[in-house]
């Protein structure tokens, strides 16, 4: 009896001493779960921001984030056209060699300070100079990016370039080119070299991070811009594992998830308390076949890798395995890029493969295939489909094997073809900024590994003359002309089994409304509204 | 006494001279180049470059690691190759979070789990034996990852009164990761002290003390579980730096910003510094754990001494 009595006096403390746990007080947040009064937005994505600077960025998650604070020169639309942002007007030089940019002018940067010309120069300096941290110029620096930068007046700017650059403007959608205060870089705890709290021109104020937990933005009231933002704050929250991201959105702790479990779409489009979008994305996902293959010579051969493609079901897949969430590929890029046309169509005939296979003396041929796990929507299981599928027409097919991401990089994806240690790997690519001179790098022979991430090794001097064409045309129907032409051969040579371009899916619940998907797997949630 | 917990502190010095060499090089023999992660996929072989240099890595390896031992010794831990703070910041941020979560995990685990295991040697092969023995097999082998999938569809979804992720709600939202994360160490604890227990009742001075009068109670708590509690005290330690270093899984579950999640980002992302800096972290703490428990054994068992 007293044993009993003291096991629940012990039982009751405890309680209380778990209370006091929870009390202790965690860098609390302040925010209430769901949006009743229009005051505060939650949003969970499934990664951890590494950065905040812009120079820096290189994922979209976090990039969108920083959009939403700090602004570019040009933006892109839904559509993936250009729009005028924080400069009005571009015009490229006649010989191609410099663009010259007219900035908004009455535009000040959340900390009171004038955006102009010379806050456009900093920037660029910035974003090239090899003392900002992990900066990522991309296509804007190297050999054939931005020379300097001219600041002529207070509201124009003119960039000189190393070589002709065509998709200039278009390059200057990306996140790596907005545009932060001066002044805010020597303001703690922001450092020249690194940012933590980006001051633009956006929309959104920076208000706090807890690395790993949350970061918090209020609404600019003095935005230049005559759409204002309907939430006083947004609270982008990391919760990594998809199921809880679901959950969350089900029981109205978050208004926006990204990436729900891909076999809970159909059910969550059922579900009349949420509302599922498939946003736009210009990420193709393939089968690269190394076409320099010494291991499977057969592979060498295009006729073989046609009959590869004609070997897969790529409907089967999409409706079963991605449960609706992409679109068959019709050319080697997504359609929303420009430069893209229709190139061809490999429809599913395993028949045809299979004769076309024994015409190459490739029927029963072995090869390796490897895919990540867990790094594109349902990666591995697609690669299991596409495995099962080769087996079917005879091939004897190892794998495909998995490993984490950076060791997939370091193995597969970024090695020159004499390390080469697969005969076909999955990878995704998306083009940042819509253009085919982006979707074609790899299909260009000057990015083969170690160069660049062409990890088909494919070489073809008439698609690399082509694409340099294309990349240094000033005629935009010209450049479209040449993309296309490069695009049907590379259809033909088929360098990659071409499966599908995939989706971007995110959840809301039914109280908001507002939240729209840009083609580069961004997703907007600054204009959100409660309904 | 005080003799030997010095001792005690100065074996820690090599130990840890011991892990940060063994981690250091571990990282480095993985495949994956953290300039080439961190570039991103259109950077170009420049800009991968400067990262690299900015990183530190394009120095020979024993120049590397005497850097690193360098800033060791003067209790610095580098620089986040993935963020850019320090990866003292890094921890210090995500450290209480890991603490909490970790603490109350240990006392409900150590209460109810002993608890458990005196009922169920006091009522040995009853109905309460076979219950609780059972619940604790099913503690220690449920996966956490569906375990704590399963209560928050339950009580954050179905039921809504409990939040479904994050921290945001004070002692709410501790509720399910602490019974996720106890679970299993309540299950263990549970069947040692039970087999403890049963060790102890049956030997000549319980029945001694049983014989001289004292009350059930007295003889349960004050003879048979303090005479117990020397291997359940060896387990919860170990637990308990299990608990610090190893809730990932519980972390990533219920979206807990702690320290297990940076280890897994950092080695996702071949961020060394940071990798480093946890690992010595947590082998610190192992080490404070470890001569925490051998001081609690001194006290609980009058004939231990140390000298």
């Amino acid at each position: 009896m007293r044993l009993r009595q003291r096991v629940i006096t012990l039982l009751m403390l405890s309680g209380l001493a778990l209370a006091a746990c929870g009390t202790g007080g965690s860098g609390q947040q302040s925010t209430t779960s769901g949006t009743k009064h229009g005051d505060t937005m939650t949003v969970a994505i499934g990664i951890d921001p590494d950065t905040l600077d812009p120079a820096a960025q290189t994922t979209t998650t976090a990039a969108q984030i920083v959009d939403m604070m700090a602004e570019t020169l040009v933006t892109m639309d839904s559509n993936g056209k250009l729009q005028p942002l924080l400069a009005t007007t571009w015009q490229q030089a006649s010989d191609g060699m410099s663009w010259t940019f007219t900035l908004r002018s009455g535009v000040k940067f959340t900390d009171g300070t004038p955006f102009n010309a010379a806050a456009v120069k900093f920037n660029f300096d910035r974003l090239l100079s090899p003392t900002t941290f992990k900066s990522q110029p991309g296509v804007l620096g190297g050999k054939t990016g931005i020379d300097h930068v001219v600041a002529v007046d207070d509201t124009h700017v003119q960039f000189f370039l190393k070589s002709q650059f065509s998709p200039f403007a278009a390059a200057l959608t990306q996140t790596n080119s907005a545009i932060i205060s001066p002044a805010s870089v020597n303001v703690a705890p922001n450092k020249p070299e690194v940012i933590t709290q980006p001051v633009g021109t956006g929309p959104y104020v920076f208000k706090e991070r807890v690395a790993s937990d949350h970061i918090t933005m209020t609404a600019n009231k003095n935005y230049w811009g005559t759409k204002k933002a309907n939430f006083d704050t947004q609270v982008y929250k990391i919760v990594p594992e998809a199921a809880s991201r679901e959950a969350l959105v089900k029981s109205g702790g978050a208004d926006v998830v990204v990436a729900p479990p891909a076999n809970d779409i159909p059910a969550l489009q059922n579900d009349p308390s949420v509302h599922v979008i498939l946003g736009p994305s210009d990420r193709t996902i393939q089968i690269v076949i190394n076409t320099q293959d010494s291991t499977q010579p057969l592979l060498q051969k295009p006729e073989v890798r046609q009959a590869l493609n004609y070997a897969i079901d790529k409907n089967a897949i999409i409706k079963t395995v991605m449960f609706g969430a992409a679109t068959p590929l019709s050319g080697p890029m997504a359609n929303s890029v420009f430069g893209y046309c229709q190139t061809g169509n490999y429809n599913y005939d395993p028949n045809k493969a299979k004769s076309m296979l024994q015409a190459a003396g490739a029927s029963g041929m072995s090869v390796k295939l490897v895919s990540p796990t867990g790094r594109y929507v349902q990666d591995i299981q697609v690669a299991n489909a596409v495995a099962g599928y080769l087996r079917d027409v005879g091939l004897k097919v190892d794998g495909p094997g998995t490993v984490d991401w950076p060791t997939y990089v370091a193995t597969y994806a970024s090695v020159p073809p004499a390390l080469a240690k697969t005969d076909l790997h999955l990878l995704g690519w998306a083009p940042a900024y819509l253009d085919a001179s982006q979707s074609l790098q790899q299909f260009y022979s000057t990015q083969i590994p170690p160069a660049g991430l062409e990890s088909s090794y494919y070489k073809n001097p008439q698609v690399d003359a082509l694409i340099a064409k294309g990349n240094s045309g000033t005629d935009q129907n010209q450049r479209a002309q040449d993309y296309c032409n490069a695009a049907k051969m590379v259809w033909s040579d088929a360098p990659w089994i071409f499966l599908y371009n995939q989706k971007y899916p995110f959840v809301t619940t039914s109280k908001v409304t507002g939240v729209t998907g840009l083609p580069n797997e961004k997703f907007v949630t600054t204009w959100a509204s409660p309904k | 006494m005080l003799t030997y917990v010095i001792r005690r502190l100065l074996v820690a010095i090599p130990t840890l001279l011991g892990v940060a060499t063994v981690v250091f090089s571990l990282l480095r023999l993985l495949p994956g180049d953290p300039a080439n992660l961190i570039a991103g996929p259109q950077a170009t072989p420049e800009s991968i470059a400067i990262i690299r240099h900015q990183l530190g890595l394009d120095l020979p390896l024993w120049q590397q690691y005497l850097a690193f031992l360098g800033r060791l010794l003067h209790g610095d831990l580098g620089i986040s190759s993935r963020t850019g703070q320090p990866v003292l910041q890094e921890i210090a941020v995500r450290a209480p979070y890991t603490a909490e979560l970790a603490l109350c995990s240990l006392v409900l685990a150590v209460v109810v789990g002993i608890a458990a295991g005196v009922v169920a040697a006091t009522r040995r092969n009853t109905g309460a034996d076979l219950g609780i023995s059972s619940s604790a097999v099913f503690g220690v082998s449920m996966p956490v990852y569906w375990l704590g999938l399963m209560l928050i569809v339950v009580f954050a979804v179905r039921l809504r009164v409990l939040p479904a992720a994050g921290n945001d709600e004070g002692v709410a939202s501790l509720v399910l990761p602490t019974i996720t994360l106890a679970l299993f160490s309540m299950g263990l604890v549970a069947r040692q002290t039970r087999s403890a227990m049963l060790e102890v009742l049956g030997q000549d001075f319980v029945r001694t003390a049983r014989a001289k009068g004292a009350g059930r109670r007295s003889v349960l708590i004050r003879h048979a579980l303090r005479n117990a509690l020397l291997p359940i005290v060896t387990t919860i330690g170990l637990q308990f730096g299990t608990l610090l270093g190893g809730a990932v899984i519980t972390e990533s579950v219920f979206a807990w910003p702690g320290m297990g999640r940076l280890l897994l980002d950092s080695i996702s992302a071949r961020d060394y510094p940071v990798v480093q800096g946890v690992v010595l972290m947590l082998a610190v703490a192992f080490i404070a754990i470890n001569l925490l428990t051998d001081l609690v054994y001194a006290y609980v068992d009058p004939r231990i001494r140390y000298s």
